[in-house]
């Protein structure tokens, strides 16, 4: 089984006045994981639906290995896929919702029989080939779907949030395992999510989508560090927007001068963008801020600081630490001393903390 | 597995226009409803027109008019409205404490409830009616010594038919109490009763303070029910000779045809009435007015 | 525990309700049974060998075949209706096909009998606009009482389905679609079998509604079509025979037997189509 390139060329489908794909191009290439990220209604999930012939665009093509499949029916293209939630017919037992598809290509029920408990073996549940779907967890119901998506062979294997409905430990597991799956099989994968973690995790590229268009596509340390515009950078992980002054290649923040990355915008007044773990807190009871809030996450902390002047920021402490940063605490921030994204400053003035997003 | 993908193509031709959607799910999807329609409207409009045509004028509503001086109309209307509230009060009494017991303190009395709210529904109605008739004619036989002979006689009173009120509380039973007991489903009686007891109300202040007030809905759906089949019921009335409604558009249609249809017409107006009453009523219960 | 405490009490609030049932419902079928089994003061079974008999016979097998007929008709129909206004776009469509099939499904007896004797009886509007009559055609037979039967049954058939119908997931379609099956693959191996459960119940609804039905029959078609309800009806108010009482009750045996018989091959059946449901 090897993966197939899979390209999306202008994709445009709206909705009666909501636009859900709005010129989308991608590549995904061989073998590759990439994650669709973006916020509910950003059409990643439409973008998946037209690639597994649910959905038809209303302009643009979908090609795999450069065959056009625009207008190929959705029961004959060669892509599996794992649904949501409560995808499996419930009246097949999990061994017959595997062998489903060979059944419809009259494949000899001992021979489909034998591959469906391969398939179940390699997802990891050799001995539920009996049970109906309503006698199976969560997680193994998603199991059994990705074993079913599996049985034909695809050369694309399309997720569409399959691990949104299931526990946060499960899904933990389960996104290693498919992960897992995807790179032995090297069957190329696109994952749907709306969760950023989940694609920084497992993906090897992640494309961030927004209002039907691609914000960046990249690999998820590179998405991360150097997100290609503010939107990117306000949905991937937490970041704080402190107000700074650029002179030439430098930026004068929080009373720290430090490298621009990238390009400086013309103003001289700008956002100055950082992670919370890029800052820095120490218990100092001539500090300048004061701990507001303090959500305790196990290995770390996050701490809400008021700093002097009003601007709230947002930083990440070793939860061990968590103690000496109790609310009221007053404290001395600073920064990591290395190279910060500058944007030109969106609201002059505003107060630069960033509200939690999608933080876990 | 061989890959499918790139030897399917579509012929351009036949790709449809713009989103590709498929047509042809509405073409039968309409088919189906314009026979549907044709079917299920024919005979309504049908029957207005046959009720409103006459000889030689063309158009005239004499036989809705002739409806209500037509004789027998009132009195066996009124009598299957008597029977109607009789059936809906004795019913109600009946189910409404049966179905709080097997919420609150009887849950192993539900499947007993169950089977005897099913079998009126499996016995036809006619084989309860010969069953019926046979008591009432031979218990005046057994029974002439005893004081149920006059109660024979006197459930039997082509006034007020005791006898009819009892066959339809028995045929009423099963949509009362599936009503009632969705409507206590849909209160939490245990958590309100136990909320009522502990604020010190005895049992049957529970029941009429708290528990009625919050069923209203489920019991104006069972008394439409047991109204709407109250006023339909045919077979039991016309086997044991009581002239209700049902009979009496019975006997009058050999001599009035289209006098009689006008009343059926009438009654379906009415069933529409009830049954939209009904559906107004699950609404408001819906939406927590 | 509250059961043990309020248990017993509570117990006697159904007291009245299955005491009433008793009487009024238990006692009429025991008689029933005894009427059944006795002639001329002694027990026989000859009014039950007599309703199994001749025109008895035929009027039962008469039913049989028209609630059969009915039941597969009207499930059928009615549940490409029900599909039809579930996958509509139109709320509005959806709501006023379950409106109006709450209310068709209750019109049942006399009344409907007449609106279908003024459409399509020998002077009914269509039969008459359309000059059916020269063509043969009459309402009062078997297949004119089916399509009245079907009246009321299509209709009920259509409520019991709608949820099993909403109940389908678009998912599983998808599913089956993404694994190459066709919209007839897709209804061969996962809608219907999904839908069999509801499917059977609806039809022995149907079934029932159908052969217990009197009123429309006797209205409509008088005794041109054998149907054991006419039988039961004419034995009972000595209609045709003195003395025949009792063949009514036998027959009325015979009715409940045959109910009984339908839900013993249903049940199992339901519980079959079900199984994945456990």
């Amino acid at each position: 089984m090897n993966g197939a390139r899979v390209e999306f060329r202008g994709l445009r489908r709206r909705f009666g006045s909501t636009v859900a794909l709005d010129g989308l191009d991608l590549t995904v290439e061989p073998g590759e994981l990439l994650a669709l990220l973006g916020p509910s209604g950003c059409g990643k999930t439409t973008a998946l639906r037209c690639l597994a012939g649910f959905e038809h665009p209303d302009e643009g093509e979908i090609l795999v290995d450069g065959a056009d499949i625009t207008r190929v029916p959705a029961n004959r293209r060669d892509a599996g896929m794992v649904f949501q939630s409560y995808s499996l017919f419930p009246n097949l037992n999990a061994r017959d919702n595997v062998s489903f598809g060979m059944r419809v290509r009259k494949v000899p029920a001992a021979k489909r029989h034998a591959r469906a408990q391969e398939l179940l073996e390699l997802v990891g549940l050799p001995s539920v080939g009996d049970r109906y779907p309503h006698q199976l967890s969560g997680g193994q119901q998603q199991r059994v779907a990705l074993a079913r998506a599996l049985a034909l062979e695809p050369r694309v294997l399309l997720l569409d949030e399959p691990l949104s409905a299931l526990d946060a430990k499960v899904r933990v597991t389960l996104r290693e395992e498919i992960r897992r799956l995807q790179l032995s099989l090297g069957i190329t994968t696109i994952f749907v999510t709306h969760d950023q973690e989940e694609a920084l995790s497992m993906a090897d590229r992640v494309a961030v989508l927004r209002d039907g268009r691609l914000e960046q596509v990249a690999d998820p340390a590179t998405l991360y560090d150097r997100p290609a515009t503010p939107f990117v950078a306000e949905f991937v992980g937490a970041m704080n927007h402190l107000p700074g002054l650029v002179s030439g290649d430098r930026v004068t923040v929080l009373g720290q001068t430090l490298p621009v990355e990238g390009r400086a915008p013309a103003t001289a007044e700008a956002d100055v963008l950082v992670r919370p773990e890029a800052v820095l807190v120490t218990p100092d009871s001539e500090g300048d801020g004061i701990v507001m809030v303090s959500s305790f996450r196990g290995s770390t902390a996050r701490l809400r600081v008021r700093l002097g002047d009003g601007t709230e920021v947002l930083a990440d402490v070793p939860g061990h630490d968590s103690a000496r940063f109790a609310p009221g605490t007053a404290v001395r921030v600073g920064l990591v001393e290395r190279p910060v994204l500058v944007s030109a400053r969106s609201e002059p003035g505003a107060a630069a903390a960033v509200p939690e997003p999608d933080v876990v | 597995m061989a890959s499918l993908t790139p030897q399917v193509t579509t012929p351009a031709g036949s790709a449809p226009a713009r989103g590709g959607r498929p047509r042809r799910p509405r073409v039968w999807r309409g088919v189906v409803l314009v026979i549907a329609a044709v079917y299920f409207l024919v005979p309504l409009i049908a029957s207005f027109v046959f009720t409103v045509k006459a000889p030689n004028q063309g158009f005239s509503l004499d036989a809705y008019g002739k409806i209500f001086s037509a004789e027998g109309f009132g009195g066996s209307l009124l009598l299957s409205l008597g029977l109607g509230i009789a059936t809906i009060v004795l019913v109600l009494l009946l189910t409404l404490p049966a179905a709080v017991a097997v919420r609150l303190g009887a849950p192993r009395l539900r499947p007993v409830l169950e089977v005897v709210c099913t079998l009126p529904l499996v016995v036809p109605p006619i084989t309860f009616v010969a069953g019926i008739s046979t008591v009432l004619r031979w218990g005046p036989d057994y029974l002439a010594s005893t004081p149920f002979y006059q109660t024979i006689i006197a459930v039997q009173n082509p006034d007020f038919p005791v006898v009819l009120v009892l066959a339809y509380v028995v045929l009423a039973l099963p949509f009362a109490y599936r009503s009632l007991d969705a409507g206590l489903g849909a209160i939490d009686v245990r958590t309100l009763s136990e909320a009522a007891r502990n604020l010190g109300a005895s049992w049957p202040h529970v029941l009429l303070r708290v528990i009625i007030p919050n069923m209203r809905s489920a019991m104006a759906s069972a008394s439409f029910l047991t109204l709407a089949l109250v006023l339909g019921e045919f077979t039991i009335a016309r086997l044991l000779s009581f002239e209700t409604f049902p009979n009496w558009i019975y006997r009058i249609s050999g001599s009035q045809a289209q006098v009689s249809v006008a009343v059926s017409v009438f009654s379906l107006l009415i069933t529409w009435l009830l049954l939209l009453a009904l559906s107004s009523a699950g609404a408001r219960q819906r939406s927590g007015v | 525990m509250r059961d043990s405490r309020t248990g017993s009490k509570s117990r006697w609030a159904a007291a009245p309700l299955l005491a009433f049932v008793v009487i009024v419902f238990g006692v009429p079928m025991l008689v029933l049974l005894g009427g059944t089994f006795t002639k001329e003061g002694t027990f026989s079974t000859a009014n039950l060998t007599e309703s199994l008999q001749g025109a008895y016979l035929t009027a039962l097998l008469g039913s049989v075949k028209i609630s059969a007929l009915v039941a597969v008709l009207g499930a059928v129909l009615g549940t490409f209706l029900a599909q039809a206004v579930v996958t509509s776009r139109f709320r509005a469509l959806r709501e006023a096909v379950l409106t109006a099939s709450g209310v068709l499904a209750n019109f049942g007896g006399v009344p409907l009998a007449f609106a279908w004797i003024a459409t399509l009886g020998n002077s009914g509007v269509v039969t008459t606009t359309l000059g059916l009559g020269d063509y043969g055609w009459s309402l009062y037979n078997f297949w004119g009482l089916t399509l009245v039967y079907l009246y009321f049954s299509i209709p009920l058939q259509v409520l019991t389905v709608v949820p099993a119908l909403d109940g389908l997931r678009p998912q599983w379609r998808e599913a089956a679609q993404n694994n190459g099956a066709s919209t007839w693959q897709f209804w061969r191996y996962v809608g219907i079998p999904v839908l069999t459960p509801a499917l059977l119940g609806g039809a022995v609804l149907l079934f029932g509604g159908a052969f217990s039905a009197y009123a429309t029959a006797q209205a409509m078609v008088g005794s041109t079509v054998p149907l054991v309800t006419l039988k039961i009806a004419d034995a009972l108010t000595g209609n045709v025979l003195i003395g025949h009482e009792n063949v009514a009750l036998a027959l009325s045996l015979d009715m409940i037997v045959v109910a009984g018989l339908v839900m013993a091959v249903y049940l199992p059946l339901q519980r079959r189509s079900a199984r994945w449901l456990r």
